[in-house]
């Protein structure tokens, strides 16, 4: 009986569907393509990068198909680029059938090698990425060219995205986008080039071609990954859906399980006897919500696996486990318990992707932060070294959706609200041993704002290498011959209530390496004091919008005691003033100073950086003002005998 | 009712040097680690259950992470029953939901590796999780082994092994005398036990400079020698020769069919060469230069090399396969050549101690050439013929002569003059900045991990950066220009890199004079070892030899007022040398730096660090320069 029904759907869908992809094919006899010299000499270079998406609806079931076809041709120059492309692995998430795959390489004298369809493996639930199937390019060589052509019958879903600049060249790029009559929408990101509409065997449909697409470079203060060209697109059944029907019914879907019209009993019960057990009454929510906080992440734990109750209350409050949405609710229960109002936040890391609120992308719905209007204060839900505090730093300055509890709904940038946040203060007194063989540095520092939670966070959850790592950062790094004879740390635990709690440091440090003889004086290579500072490089112009972490600042104030008989030259070097001013607003800046005091030479410095992006144009401003502290670093002083 | 008659044969061993743990400082420790082994013999075929048993607490809720836990298996193994739960002061909870998980990334692109992955459910402060579990043990050459120590520090850890009366165990254990241990062998009618028992081990964690944690960490290999059925003893890993011996009835699977592609690409390499060091450097550089390393690992599969035609056509393989077709093209041209089985530097094991297939994790070829044994190892493409790869030196090789016969040699530490960095620099000085012109001279591993550096670690970001990172050269404000990383298309004995450099305010004017150090590059200044954070060795990835030749240009208005007297301090294990040579307007430096060790045991950490800071005191030195009047 089984058998005569999946015969007849066969029947019908041979009959019912003609797509695109059964005529699609490469080329019979491969050839080898020219390239230029500068294509040569990148480890590899895409010749062809071509996606097809068809969504195509069933007119005997209404059932909507979707095929997508890959199909990349990709000469590897170097070992490298053999081993970054002989490597093939096609993930299996929502795909209902593999309707062919097909790779072959083509080397320098011609002679092609084809896949044998045997040496596809198989593997199933990786990480958190799911199933896949793999296999390896045979035949690959230094000049060779892989083709690879495969196409994926996959579950309807009405969205989805396609990446269209990589690490490595690419001289054409194409991608087909048929809906076959149905309502679609595409749009492209990170480029000026649209999708046009032609006919492809009279068939409208949506195409674009890009030709020569650089590779995505890397640099400081930037987020490559969100800036690489990709394309979105959605397509429905109905025809009439807008972009705020999306978002809306959405929102309603998901919305309700924030706000619960029923507390949980367990939440009420834990809310009594746990979180708010002995506390006085009239505690600000500042605290209410940090004790709530404290709480969650000392008793739950967010992980990710496929087991579907991690999103049920009841078994969320049982075993203290969720997933990442699933303490979402946990953490709404909790909030109505304590009468906190609060928004859900629904966004996307800044350095994957930037959300874009006029066109739907579930790839943007990725991470949740729960907003606390009243103190204009954020929850990182599954960050367990975050605690609450300004929006975190990988969400800063995406935009994101909020919704209240009336499930309503706006789009806004998150940003920060106190742009003096994150500070760090260091207070020095340099002195030297007789000889001038040994230079001692006392030290007092305050960590305030992302820098005083993400201190915490590291020292409590790291180990061994890491954990002396970040000791060696906290007391300064790159002085060769560093030996800390004191290291005090305050306000240490992760589980603080009180807002903005500096973290202190307190270290004495000695080192003889910082001191060198010259004849009868003695240069002092003060700068090494303020650490290893980041220096910005560039050949070419820059690419990427600058984004810092967070707006943040430094202040030191650092005293070095003269010893009897010397005096001081080269203090010309400490004297650095950098600013980057844009509209009559200085957006960041650099000043050190120094004046002289009796026996005392006492330096300040300022460092702020007030905003967290800045516009390219402004990189060779900006760059100024950073590699000012690189400069400082280098900075030395001469003892001489008077 | 079982009777047990119980022999207490050994002796509890109190090591008073040893740290002291403190439990309940810790945010999280094993409360007990145990593992019994069970092996039983019927007729022939063994049945071996591995029951573990874990149970760890939770002092503090600052490491919750813990709470995600798995269990690693593969093809050889099964994993059965598993009871996982944690306990709080009133309730136990199970774990209900594991998931199986096919294991990818890293070197392997394809393995048998899976895990089941499971998460403890509540747990907060003072609870304490149980983990409990069968490994089904498939094969009897992989017993495996028992490490007493783990990431955190464990309460009591307890390893049995039960064996029948007919089956013969062999064990080694490896640093037990630094921890509490007792040990007994128990008889009972059928079977022999053996227990040992050790309390309060520290932690034992891996990091990256340090020497292998197998050297530090208390563990115990136990391995089938043989069993006795029908008066007869069979064997299965009594010795090297019985793991030699199922070594070569896996090679004797490799498929040897249509090698004809292979041998004419071999004959075709060698036609016009005369000698076998010719042929054998010519077949070996094909090989890294046209198989690309992918490693498929399944099951015998991780033990049998696939065929050399098979190999040859797609063009990549892993390291046995490397081995393999070495094998089929040298010997086609007439150069007897070996399957050979070693370990890597990790696995500080003898096939003498320890004939399990625990000792080894690569294979590469080996030759015979005038008497002198070559290890090829392809899997590293760009390291010099002649040479092994760097990361099994010292360990010993088991080349398979001919299916009876083995030989086990160890592979020499390539001495420090193969492994050589030439740093030429002229340094000419234009007010307080200084220019310099600078050609690099890479051989040996130094130029091989150069190469894998500049090729697979340097990020699309400017090769400025790259280099500035790289060397620190200057006083951290040094500008590139002209930079040329080299011709990387060709193979070569050396590898040549240069660029010019200027470094602004570095040189120090006061009055008359300026001050300048010569010593623009300081390598090993950042040398000193730490002790409170470097537990164990630390690890040299090889010996070599820097020399830096630095030619200064005194300017003409200026005379070299004075200069640094020589600096010597050469060791037999380290060792520099700082000397100053003035010819016409030129002051020639001469800097050597030699590093003769692979490893630094904890006892050498003082003399090396005194070694270090004497170089950081040498570095400090400067030339003066005098203005003409």
């Amino acid at each position: 009986m089984k058998r005569i029904i999946s015969i007849i759907v066969l029947l019908i869908s041979t009959q019912t569907f003609s797509q695109f992809y059964k005529t699609y094919d490469w080329e019979t006899i491969p050839r080898l393509h020219e390239l230029t010299i500068d294509e040569l000499n990148e480890s590899s270079t895409a010749i062809l990068k071509k996606n097809i998406v068809e969504f195509k609806q069933s007119e005997i079931t209404n059932n909507i198909r979707v095929y997508e076809t890959t199909h990349n041709i990709i000469r590897v120059n170097d070992d490298k680029g053999i081993s970054r492309h002989n490597q093939v692995y096609i993930p299996m998430h929502r795909v209902k059938k593999i309707k062919g795959i097909k790779a072959r390489t083509i080397n320098k004298d011609g002679e092609i090698t084809n896949l044998d369809e045997n040496n596809i493996k198989k593997i199933e639930n990786v990480d958190e990425y799911g199933d896949f199937q793999i296999f390896a390019i045979e035949g690959a060589e230094n000049g060779s060219e892989i083709e690879v052509l495969y196409t994926l019958e996959k579950e309807f879903s009405p969205f989805g995205n396609e990446l269209l600049q990589q690490d490595y060249p690419i001289k054409r790029c194409e991608m087909v986008f048929i809906t076959n009559g149905l309502t679609g929408n595409i749009k492209t990101y990170n480029t000026d080039q649209n999708f046009e509409r032609t006919y492809l065997e009279n068939n409208l449909i949506e195409e674009l071609v890009l030709t020569d697409i650089p590779k995505i470079i890397e640099e400081d203060y930037a987020t490559p990954d969100a800036n690489k060209i990709y394309a979105s697109y959605q397509c429905f059944g109905n025809p009439n859906l807008t972009q705020d029907d999306i978002w809306n019914s959405t929102i309603t879907n998901i919305g309700s399980d924030f706000f619960p019209e029923v507390i949980n009993e367990t939440v009420l019960e834990e809310t009594k006897n746990a979180i708010m057990k002995d506390k006085a009454s009239d505690i600000s929510e500042f605290e209410k919500a940090s004790f709530l906080e404290n709480y969650i992440k000392s008793n739950f734990t967010v992980i990710e696996n496929r087991n579907p109750q991690l999103e049920d209350i009841d078994y969320i409050l049982k075993n203290k486990s969720a997933s990442d949405f699933g303490i979402l609710k946990a953490y709404a229960h909790f909030l109505n318990a304590l009468a906190i109002e609060y928004q859900i936040v629904v966004t996307a890391s800044r350095f994957e992707h930037k959300l874009d609120p006029d066109f739907y992308n579930p790839t943007a719905l990725r991470e949740f932060l729960i907003y606390l209007p009243n103190i204009r204060q954020y929850i990182s839900p599954n960050r367990i070294d975050y605690r609450l505090s300004e929006a975190p730093s990988s969400i800063l300055g995406n935009n994101g959706v909020f919704i209240n509890e009336k499930l309503q709904y706006y789009f806004a940038k998150i940003s920060q609200y106190d742009p003096n946040y994150s500070r760090i203060k260091r207070v020095m007194d340099i002195s030297f041993s007789d000889d001038f063989d040994k230079a001692t540095v006392e030290e007092y520092q305050e960590y305030l704002g992302h820098w005083g939670i993400q201190n915490r966070a590291f020292m409590a959850l790291t180990t061994g290498e890491q954990k002396a790592g970040f000791e060696d950062y906290l007391t300064g790094s790159g002085i060769e011959d560093k030996n800390v004879t004191k290291l005090e740390l305050e306000n240490t635990d992760m589980n603080q209530t009180e807002y903005n709690l500096p973290y202190i440091v307190k270290s004495t440090i000695e080192s003889s390496a910082m001191l060198e003889e010259a004849g009868e004086s003695y240069i002092f290579q003060l700068g090494k004091i303020i650490g290893i500072q980041s220096e910005l490089y560039q050949e070419k112009d820059r690419i990427h919008p600058i984004e810092m972490q967070y707006p943040n600042q430094y202040n030191y104030t650092i005293t070095v005691t003269i010893p009897k008989g010397y005096e001081l030259e080269g203090l010309e070097s400490l004297v650095i003033h950098k600013k980057l001013e844009v509209d009559e607003e200085v957006l960041c800046k650099w000043d050190s100073d120094y004046t002289i005091n009796d026996s005392e030479l006492i330096i300040t410095i300022e460092e702020s950086y007030y905003v967290n992006e800045y516009p390219k144009e402004h990189y060779k401003g900006f760059r100024d003002v950073i590699n000012a502290a690189s400069d400082f670093n280098k900075a030395a002083i001469l003892f001489t005998e008077k | 009712m079982k009777k047990i008659l119980i022999l207490i044969l050994f002796f509890t061993q109190l090591v008073s040097a040893q740290k002291v743990v403190d439990f309940e400082s810790e945010d999280y420790y094993y409360m007990e680690r145990s593992q019994h082994l069970k092996i039983t013999l019927n007729k022939d075929t063994f049945s071996i259950v591995n029951n573990v048993f874990e149970k760890a607490k939770y002092n503090t809720a600052n490491k919750l992470y813990f709470a995600n836990d798995l269990i690693h298996f593969d093809s050889f193994t099964d994993i059965e029953d598993i009871d996982a739960y944690t306990e709080n002061a009133t309730n136990k909870i199970k774990v209900d939901h594991f998931e199986t998980k096919d294991q990818f990334g890293g070197s392997v692109f394809f393995s048998d590796q899976q895990t089941i992955n499971f998460v403890f459910p509540a747990v907060t402060k003072n609870v304490t999780t149980t983990l409990k579990y069968k490994e089904i043990i498939k094969d009897p050459h992989f017993l495996g082994s028992f490490r007493f120590g783990t990431y955190v520090p464990t309460k009591e850890a307890v390893y049995s092994v039960e064996v029948p009366k007919n089956v013969e165990l062999g064990y080694k254990t490896f640093n037990l005398d630094q921890i509490d241990l007792t040990f007994e062998k128990t008889e009972t009618k059928k079977t022999t036990i053996y227990t040992w028992k050790a309390t309060n081990i520290g932690d034992f964690r891996k990091d990256e400079t340090s020497l292998s944690i197998l050297k530090y960490l208390p563990h115990i290999i136990v391995h089938i020698k043989n069993y006795e059925v029908k008066k007869e003893i069979k064997p299965i890993l009594n010795d090297v020769t019985d793991l030699y011996s199922w070594y070569v009835s896996l090679k004797n699977q490799i498929d040897k069919s249509n090698l004809e592609d292979v041998f004419s690409i071999a004959d075709d390499l060698t036609k016009d060469l005369k000698t076998d060091a010719e042929k054998t450097r010519v077949i070996f550089n094909w090989v890294q230069d046209n198989i690309t390393y992918v490693a498929f690992e399944d099951g015998l599969g991780g033990f049998i090399p696939r065929g050399a035609a098979s190999v040859c056509n797609k063009r990549y393989g892993d390291c046995k396969d490397m081995a393999n077709i070495l094998y089929e093209m040298l010997n086609k041209v007439g150069v007897k050549a070996y399957h050979t089985w070693i370990g890597t530097r990790d696995r500080p094991y003898s096939y003498y101690e320890v004939p399990t297939p625990i000792v080894d994790n690569h294979m590469i070829a080996s030759v015979e050439i005038n008497g002198e044994i070559i290890f090829l190892d392809a899997t590293d493409s760009y390291v010099p013929y002649g040479m092994p790869s760097s990361f099994i030196q010292g360990k010993e090789a088991l080349i398979g002569i001919s299916d009876k016969e083995y030989k086990i040699i160890k592979v020499p530490e390539q001495l420090k003059e193969k492994n050589t960095s030439l740093i030429k620099t002229t340094i000419s000085l234009k007010d307080n900045s200084i220019n310099a012109l600078e050609t690099r001279t890479m051989k040996g591993y130094e130029m091989v991990d150069f190469i894998y550096d500049v090729k697979f670690s340097k990020k699309d970001k400017t090769a400025e950066e790259y280099l500035n990172n790289k060397y620190k050269i200057g006083n951290n404000k040094t500008t590139y220009k002209n930079i040329n990383l080299g011709d990387l298309s060709t193979k070569n004995e050396s590898y040549v890199i240069n660029y010019d450099l200027e470094i602004n305010n570095y040189a120090k004017r006061i009055g008359s004079k300026i001050y300048l150090n010569l010593n623009i590059e300081k390598p090993l200044s950042k040398g000193i070892i730490l002790k409170e954070n470097q537990r164990f060795g630390k690890k040299i990835d090889h010996k070599y030899v820097r020399d830096y030749i630095t030619t200064f240009m005194i300017p003409e208005d200026y005379t070299l007022k004075s200069f640094p007297e020589n600096i010597i301090n050469e060791q037999e294990k380290y060792g520099y040398s700082i000397k100053f040579h003035k010819k016409d307007n030129q002051l020639i430096a001469s800097k050597r730096i030699y590093m003769n060790i692979l490893s630094l045991e904890n006892h050498e950490f003082d003399e090396y660090n005194l070694f270090i800071k004497s170089l950081i005191k040498a570095y400090k030195k400067s030339i003066i320069l005098e203005k003409i009047k």
